[in-house]
Parts: structure tokens; C-alpha cells; sequence
């Protein structure tokens, strides 16, 4: 109970409009411990999302509670650069935000933008980079207010399905090797499997915690190899049964 | 980057093409230019041959001769200072005020639902109406007649600005709010750059509205100004000064929206590159 970063008790969450009230998600409980890269699948429309915005502070729970610890950063489901800024601009958007844009911050995002192979595009506007080159500016950004905690709503969903396992499995590297925790939502079953330690299987409307999964497979580690690990199959179909999926 | 790719090494059939589009370029300025001058070229032999009558109709040589005439008499350049000043004050001061008044209803969205039928009601009244009010309001000197021109531009460049900034994209909005943007960050950061296109063009419409009201007011009350010469030939039976007055002032309103096209060019290069 003591190396949690992320804790959700009992959350409800419901949307009022004019026409009426809907219930997006239901009793959801979870942790998220140290370190950890914890998946959420589900329908759409399941309240995965609302979790994330939850977490992040952009809505209130109306009912539960929520206990962070740690500096909470969130990545959208497109990549959003702003046109009108430079790549390393965009990259500084979050800095410049919050008031901390020091020249040793700045020496760090340029750092690491130059790290992933964006060194030579400083200076170019996003609609000269390609689809994963923006991911990754993204993810940059995201990471440049120096986070604990990083919340990814369907990070990849904006790409094309190579670049999507290329970037998945880059993307998977940089949250190791900053050593941050992460959440992130998907409705990709695979995806899911290939990038999270535990997975949390979430039912239709409103969402409910239908099953948490420790993922643990055999062999090299990283999204592409898990891919091709024996276990993969049999998680896959356990979770999709889960979902109970009715077209 | 792609662009620097391909001029490097250009292959005939790309030269070609290029010296197509360069080809209809200068056939479409061509025709521009032999339109203008057979115009004014029939213009002024139909006046010789008497098929028109040039003394309702006016023709171009006895337009350059009042040209020539209001030029040496020294009031045409104070008639064209006169009209530029006031015109360019209304244009600034309609540019400035109805972009504060778009971000204090972007602002509140409370106080923009309940100025809305306002706005709805005052946009689609005709200003001009409204300049008899002026000139007991203002007297009859420039103030009124910079009045006209604010309001005719005013609610146009509100109710567009505005539209502008509603159209700005919630995600990039939330973007923001995940970083823990204020408002005031977020109308700096995202919506203000974001909308500049769409003021780019309000600006455009708004110098055009600028001259409307600017000529209006002069009508009513100027003793100067490109509207008052047009005004008192009308009056005096001088269709020269009108005509003459009238092509100078096509002249300097395509002059001013060239200038805020420069502008666009200037804020808009992001999207050049």
C-alpha cells in the first residue's frame, strides 16, 4: 500500500447536459504503484478518458476519492503542436506556462529533443515534420514540466499503423529510461499488451473495473518483442473475452 | 525542405511546367492591363466623337486636367490628407476597440449571451442612419464623421473576431488547461495566434467599411476631404472633380488593402513554409 503514486477509491463520475445526466464511470478502484506503466482498455465510450481528466484535475469526481503523489502531466490524443510555433517552441509550451522557463530547462528539452532525432528541426514548424516525428514533440513537451506521472489518452491513434508499433515501442523506451510512471488509455487490445505491466479491463457504460491483469511475458522486453512472445496470444483473448465485444 | 529538394536539380519537364505557370501568369496581367487602358482609351474617344456627352460623363484628359488644376490650386493633397486621416483613425480605432470588446464577451461567456440580441439588432440596422445623431452629438467637424466610420466598422469587426476566437480548437484549449493555463494564458497563448487569420480578413473588410463611413460622414458635414469634393462637384455641376476625386479614391483604398495584405504575409509565414 505504501509505493502507490496513483490511487482512485470508489470514483463516480457523472455529465449533466440539458437533455439529461449521464453516468460515465462507476465505483472505479485502482493503483498505480512507482515506476509503473498500468493500461486502461475498454469500449469506447467507457469513461477511459474521464479517468485520465479526473487524474489530471480538469474535472472533479462526483463522488470517491483521489490520492496523487507526484507531479501529474498529460498527453492528448493528437499531437496538437501549434502551428504557428517552432518545434522547440511547441516543445517549451508547458515551461512557458507555468513559469519555468530557466535556460537550464531550456538546455534540457533541447537535449532531449536532440536525443530522439529531432536536433535538426528545431527550428521548423510542425507541418514540415512527419506524423511520428509530431508524437514524439508531443511527448516531449509533455515530459519537459518534469512529471511523475504521465497520462496518455490514445497516444497513438493519430497514426498509421507502422509508424503506430514504431512509435509505440519508442515511446515505451523514453518512459523507461526517464523512469516515470504512466497511464495510459487504449482501445487497441494489442497495444495494450505490448506496452503495460498491468492491464485494467474496463465494461461498457458506465465503466466499471471489470479485471486487472499483471502482464508478465517471456523472453526480450519493449513493445515490438512482446509482440512475438508466446504469452501474448492467451492474454489477447482473455481480455477480449472480457470485453465481451457484440457487433 | 522538400521545396529546396526540387530546386536543386530541375528536370525538363518540371522546367516546362514552371514556364507555364509563369506564362498564364503574365497572359492574366496582360489582359488586366489592356482591359484598364482600353477603358479609359474608348472612354475618351467616345467623349471626342461626341458620343457620350462629356460634360455629364467626363472623360480622362479633362480628368487629368482637374487632376493637374485641384494639384497646383494646393488643395488636393489636404482633401487626400483630410480623408486618409480620418479613415485610417476610424479604421485603427474600430480594429482596436472591437477586438477588446470580442475578448471581453470571449471572456464571459455570460455576458456575451446577454449582449447578443444587441449585437444581432446593430449589426443589421444601417449605420448611416445614425449620422444626423452624430452630428448634433459630435458638431459638425471630424469627429462626427470619424464616429460614422467607427460605427460602421465596429459591430462587424466584434461579431467576427469573436467568431474567430469561438472557432479556436477546444483541444488545443485543453492542452493548455493540462499544463494549468489561466485564462489569460490561454487567450495568449492559443487563441489570440490562432486567430489572427480571421483578423487578418476582418481587417480587410474593416477598410473597406472605413471608407463607406469616412465618405458618408462627409457627405453630411465635411468643408474637406475627397467626399466633400465629390459632394460640392456634384453640386456645382462638376462631374470632372467627382469622376477625378472618385478614381483617386479607388486609387488609395487599393492601396491600404495592399498594405494589410503585406501584413497577412508578415503574421501568416508559419503557414508559408
Amino acid at each position: 500500500m505504501d509505493d502507490f503514486i496513483i490511487s482512485m477509491k470508489n470514483v463516480s463520475m457523472n455529465y449533466h447536459t440539458v437533455d439529461g445526466e449521464t453516468k460515465a464511470i462507476d465505483g472505479v478502484t485502482f493503483d498505480v504503484n512507482q515506476g509503473e506503466l498500468l493500461g486502461i482498455v475498454g469500449p469506447s465510450g467507457c469513461g477511459k478518458s474521464t479517468i485520465l481528466s479526473l487524474i489530471a484535475g480538469l474535472l472533479k469526481p462526483s463522488s470517491g476519492e483521489i490520492f496523487l503523489d507526484g507531479k501529474v502531466s498529460y498527453m492528448l490524443q493528437k499531437d496538437y503542436l501549434l502551428a504557428w510555433r517552432t518545434i522547440l517552441q511547441n516543445a517549451l509550451l508547458g515551461l512557458e506556462i507555468q513559469k519555468k522557463l530557466t535556460a537550464e530547462n531550456k538546455k534540457n528539452v533541447i537535449n532531449m529533443l536532440m536525443k530522439y532525432g529531432l536536433g535538426d528541426f528545431l527550428n521548423h514548424y510542425p507541418n514540415q515534420l512527419s506524423g511520428g516525428m509530431r508524437q514524439r514533440v508531443a511527448l516531449i513537451r509533455t515530459l519537459a514540466v518534469g512529471p511523475d506521472i504521465l497520462l496518455l489518452d490514445e497516444p497513438f491513434s493519430a497514426l498509421d499503423y507502422q509508424t503506430r508499433l514504431a512509435i509505440a515501442d519508442e515511446v515505451w523506451k523514453i518512459i523507461k529510461q526517464e523512469e516515470k510512471t504512466a497511464l495510459f488509455v487504449t482501445h487497441d487490445i494489442s497495444e495494450a499488451i505490448s506496452m503495460s505491466d498491468r492491464i485494467l479491463v474496463l465494461s461498457k457504460r458506465p465503466g466499471r473495473v471489470i479485471k486487472i491483469h499483471k502482464i508478465i511475458t517471456s523472453g526480450e522486453q519493449g513493445p515490438l518483442n512482446r509482440r512475438k512472445a508466446p504469452e501474448f496470444r492467451d492474454y489477447f483473448n482473455e481480455i477480449w473475452k472480457e470485453l465481451d465485444v457484440h457487433v | 525542405m522538400y521545396e529546396a529538394e526540387l530546386s536543386k536539380n530541375i528536370s525538363k519537364e518540371h522546367e516546362e511546367y514552371l514556364k507555364k505557370v509563369r506564362q498564364i501568369n503574365i497572359s492574366i496581367r496582360i489582359s488586366q492591363i489592356i482591359i484598364l487602358i482600353a477603358f479609359f482609351g474608348l472612354w475618351e474617344i467616345a467623349g471626342d466623337l461626341k458620343w457620350i456627352d462629356p460634360f455629364i460623363l467626363s472623360q480622362p484628359s479633362r480628368m487629368w486636367s482637374t487632376f493637374i488644376q485641384l494639384f497646383r490650386t494646393g488643395n488636393l493633397i489636404y482633401h487626400i490628407y483630410v480623408t486618409m486621416y480620418e479613415t485610417i483613425i476610424g479604421f485603427l480605432l474600430g480594429t482596436v476597440l472591437g477586438t477588446v470588446i470580442a475578448v471581453i464577451l470571449w471572456w464571459s461567456d455570460y455576458i456575451c449571451r446577454v449582449l447578443d440580441p444587441y449585437l444581432v439588432v446593430l449589426n443589421s440596422l444601417p449605420k448611416t442612419a445614425l449620422g444626423p445623431i452624430f452630428i448634433v452629438w459630435m458638431g459638425n467637424g471630424q469627429a462626427a464623421i470619424i464616429t460614422m466610420a467607427l460605427a460602421i466598422s465596429l459591430i462587424v469587426t466584434i461579431i467576427s473576431v469573436l467568431n474567430g476566437f469561438k472557432e479556436v480548437d477546444d483541444d488545443e484549449i485543453k492542452l493548455l488547461k493540462t499544463f494549468g493555463a489561466s485564462r489569460y494564458q490561454i487567450l495568449q497563448k492559443v487563441v489570440f495566434p490562432s486567430s489572427i487569420p480571421t483578423m487578418v480578413s476582418a481587417l480587410k473588410i474593416n477598410i473597406g467599411l472605413s471608407w463607406v463611413g469616412v465618405i458618408t460622414g462627409e457627405f453630411l458635414v465635411s468643408k474637406a476631404g475627397l467626399g466633400f469634393l465629390i459632394v460640392y462637384g456634384g453640386q456645382i455641376f462638376k462631374l470632372d472633380m467627382v469622376m477625378t476625386s472618385v478614381l483617386i479614391l479607388s486609387i488609395l483604398a487599393a492601396l491600404m488593402y495592399i498594405g494589410v495584405s503585406y501584413l497577412e504575409k508578415y503574421f501568416l509565414r508559419w503557414k508559408l513554409s
